[in-house]
């Protein structure tokens, strides 16, 4: 491993450590708003997996949160699991679903995929909405935890976890692999690469990870209900904040959580329903004017509107 | 030996045969040219080949064993790479990495370390002439050199029998000459090579032998000279009246 | 007898799931654009409908032409002056981009008119007749009729007028189009803008016969696309035919397995069909 990785690593291990320390320093609501940024952040780099460094673009990622949210949820409710075997468990459970709809779905081109997944997406949540065990319509209620801090060090941990994963793939022959995969899968296949294989596991893992994000969620929230864990607005946010930060970089959707979090906070308390009209706002300018992310516009250095008047040309009829 | 065995193969799309009962062998060693009119199903046959497209009929045999089934990944770790006669670069990765990804999975798996593939890789872009772009973004690559880096992409694999399919279009005449030497210092380092091509002179340079497609069924092979003077090929490239009027 | 009404319910409604499959499939068909938006759309004409009908008293069949008109210069300028840039994206940016506007366009809908739910309710909603034992309320079966002469005009200005045709050529071959020297911003906006009045249109109708509020576009998007897909993406037949099929099952999946099952059947099958025969029932093979 090259100096500059080893770097990057310890740099990452630092960052870890510092937001340990947090706690002590940050105020309660701080720290509520740190849980939710992890969470957003480990969406994000889960989507980028598949999205990002694949080039499968999957708009259905909302169904492995619920499907982890839930499956702890149920453990946790209906069969008072301790939470360290609850949360596993619905990572367990959310990567095996995307394997089993990984390997049908893989198959489609781009946009097939793409709306392949959303309507899973959406199917998840119309079908635990009529599931008993599920609480239906209801929803379900947690046990309360008195600890808030469990939810932050146990986010930060998976947290961590995507990164690392992350910034494992981006050097790695499995990288390589998807990047091959995302840039042209027949010169990829030609190569040598077993596409099916590798997307699977690339979806599965994407899979697991926001399963285990919406196990915590769950916890965290103490209650959830079909329509709020299975929301195409959540799938949307994990998108836009890969794509904001860069997608197919490490650091790309961290950013982008970063920044999107932050900006929705501010709005939220200032301008109430405006918020999400921002929100709207800000996808359709990232797309128009930085589609390749703030890591690009940080990579190219140039700060100028030349930049952005290029992107805006570069995909005109 | 015979490296390669096809046996009957073909390929129907509908109605329509575009490759119909070829059968040919591939010694080891030597380089084998393709020739033959627009859509008589040269890139065709090499796509039945690696896998890409199921066959209709008929088998082919690698070192005896039948390939027929496998799918492309398979047959390309096997050792048998190709080259598209549209490029298909990865544009967001330099040229390095591109080549770098061959020497990721190719033949046997390929390289487990990025470093050691790394360095296989620069050894390729040397033998190749493209060291000097190394670093450079595929995306910003011209023509030749992007044929060139699809050859080095496929040599990078450590193939046993390699495809190549029209990789001399669009280059000028000195830039022919010296991929007709490019190839055939590719068979020095103990490849088999399969050419497909339209360019006469190169093709003729540097084949051992050359087969000849028609309508998807091959029509003769034989040495260059065989080859290219025979009326029936001359009359499926140029017409019956033009063979007729040069042989009048 | 239960079976029958079951059977017309759901043909009735198939019928305005057809326009608005219809409306994604041209906007597919031409430029490969999987319309998010197309929910909103649906909002926007029940919501103009609302307007007209409550402030001036307009009747909403006769304040159609009206809606329609609207919608199709919101979508013309949408395409012209947004989506054009982007037309030549990636799929998924593209996804976003309609996203980010649908957000955009609920999220003020939401400002305008509240998220309180509205409907449209003019003297006649109630009135129905009866035949052979089956009851059929008078909107439903005029919705239907609209339906179907709207569909049949759409059909008529593709096949048999110069824009049919330019719209036409530029979906089958862009640069073909372009050098022939057909404005393919122009005509991209034009499709868009039809896309978007046969949405104004369902909504429209939508609205009179249930309750609306600004997120009422979003399961429709969906089960348009189930339907565009159904019926074969880019044609204009397979829509209708579509239509009537979802129409069906739903109606048959809300009175004999349960109400709130319907949707998961819609999105089940659209994954279904997508995985197994994406081309759908009347789809050309896909280039």
């Amino acid at each position: 491993m090259s100096t500059k990785r080893w770097v990057s690593l310890l740099a990452g291990l630092g960052m870890v450590l510092l937001l340990g320390i947090a706690p002590e320093i940050f105020s309660a609501f701080m720290i509520q708003f740190l849980i939710n940024l992890f969470m957003m952040a480990i969406l994000a780099e889960s989507w980028n997996l598949i999205g990002g460094f694949t080039g499968y673009a999957s708009f259905g990622n909302a169904a492995f949160f619920g499907i982890g949210a839930y499956t702890t949820g149920v453990l946790l409710t209906r069969a008072a699991f301790p939470f360290a075997v609850a949360l596993p468990a619905g990572g367990i459970l959310a990567m095996l679903f995307g394997v089993a709809v990984g390997m049908p779905v893989l198959r489609l081109k781009g946009q097939y995929f793409a709306i392949a997944t959303l309507g899973i997406g959406e199917t998840m949540r119309e079908v635990v909405y009529n599931m008993e065990i599920t609480g239906a319509g209801t929803g379900l209620v947690m046990p309360i935890l008195r600890t808030p801090l469990t939810f932050f060090y146990v986010m930060l941990a998976i947290l961590a976890a995507a990164t690392l994963v992350n910034w494992w793939v981006s050097e790695s022959r499995f990288g390589y692999g998807l990047i091959a995969i995302r840039e042209d899968e027949d010169a990829a296949a030609a190569m040598g690469i077993n596409t099916p294989y590798y997307k699977t596991i690339a979806f599965a893992l994407s899979a697991a990870f926001a399963g285990l994000a919406g196990g915590v969620y769950a916890y965290w929230i103490t209650f959830i209900d079909p329509n709020a864990v299975f929301r195409m607005t959540t799938t949307i946010q994990m998108i836009i904040m890969a794509v904001f930060g860069g997608s197919g970089t490490v650091l790309g959707p961290l950013l982008g959580a970063l920044v999107l979090s932050s900006v929705s906070e501010l709005l939220a308390t200032q301008l109430a329903t405006l918020g999400e009209l921002f929100y709207g706002l800000i996808i359709i300018l990232v797309v128009l004017f930085m589609p390749k992310g703030l890591s690009d516009l940080i990579r190219q250095r140039v700060f100028s509107l030349k930049y952005f008047a290029r992107n805006l040309r570069e995909y005109r009829i | 030996m015979h490296i390669l065995q096809a046996r009957r193969v073909t390929k129907m799309f509908g109605g329509l045969a575009a490759v119909s009962l070829v059968d040919f062998d591939l010694r080891e060693g030597e380089i084998l040219g393709l020739i033959g009119p627009n859509g008589s199903g040269k890139t065709t046959l090499v796509n039945v080949i690696t896998g890409v497209l199921p066959y209709s009929n008929g088998d082919v045999l690698f070192r005896s064993q039948s390939i027929r089934g496998l799918r492309p990944h398979e047959i390309g770790r096997l050792g048998l790479s190709r080259t598209f006669q549209v490029v298909k670069p990865f544009r967001n990765l330099s040229v390095l990495q591109n080549v770098m990804v061959g020497a990721l999975f190719g033949a046997r798996g390929g390289a487990r370390e990025l470093a050691k593939a790394r360095s296989q890789a620069e050894e390729v872009l040397e033998f190749v002439g493209l060291a000097h772009r190394a670093q450079a973004p595929a995306e910003s690559l011209n023509v030749p050199e992007r044929k060139r880096m699809e050859l080095a992409r496929a040599l990078a694999m450590r193939p046993t029998i390699l495809f190549l399919d029209e990789v001399m279009a669009g280059l000028n005449p000195a830039e022919i000459d010296e991929a007709v030497g490019l190839i055939k210092r590719i068979r020095d380092r103990g490849i088999t090579l399969m050419v497909i091509e339209h360019v006469m002179k190169a093709i003729r340079n540097v084949s051992d032998r050359i087969m000849v497609f028609h309508h998807g069924e091959k029509l003769t092979e034989g040495s260059p000279e065989e080859v290219l003077n025979n009326p029936q090929v001359v009359s499926a490239y140029l017409g019956r009246r033009y063979a007729e009027q040069a042989h009048a | 007898m239960l079976i029958l009404q079951v059977l017309i319910n759901g043909i009735l409604l198939g019928g305005l799931y057809g326009i608005m499959a219809m409306g994604m499939s041209l906007i597919y068909g031409v430029m490969r654009i999987v319309n998010i938006t197309h929910g909103a759309l649906i909002m926007l004409g029940a919501y103009i409908t609302f307007w007209t009908f409550t402030l001036w008293g307009w009747d909403p069949f006769l304040s159609l032409p009206v809606t329609i008109l609207l919608l199709f210069l919101y979508g013309y300028l949408l395409q012209r002056f947004i989506l054009n840039l982007i037309v030549r994206a990636q799929m998924y940016l593209t996804l976003l981009i309609t996203f980010g506007i649908e957000v955009v366009m609920v999220n003020l809908a939401r400002i305008l008119w509240s998220s309180d739910l509205r409907q449209v309710t003019p003297s006649y909603t109630a009135a129905n007749f009866s035949v052979a034992g089956l009851t059929i309320p008078y909107v439903r079966l005029w919705v239907f009729v609209t339906t179907i002469m709207l569909s049949v005009l759409f059909l008529l200005l593709l096949e048999r007028t110069r824009l049919g045709r330019a719209i036409r050529a530029t979906a089958e071959e862009l640069r073909a189009a372009r050098l022939t020297g057909i404005p393919v911003g122009h005509v991209y906006a034009v499709t868009f803008g039809l896309g978007a009045a046969l949405a104004g249109a369902a909504g429209a109708m939508w609205g009179m016969l249930f309750p609306m509020t600004p997120i009422m576009g979003r399961p429709l998007t969906l089960k348009s696309f189930v339907v565009a897909v159904l019926g074969g993406l880019g044609t204009m037949m397979g829509p209708i035919v579509g239509g009537v099929a979802l129409g069906l099952a739903e109606s048959f999946t809300s009175t004999f397995i349960g109400p709130t099952y319907p949707n998961a059947i819609s999105f089940g099958l659209l994954v279904l069909i997508l995985i197994f025969r994406p081309t759908g029932v009347l789809g050309r093979r896909e280039r």
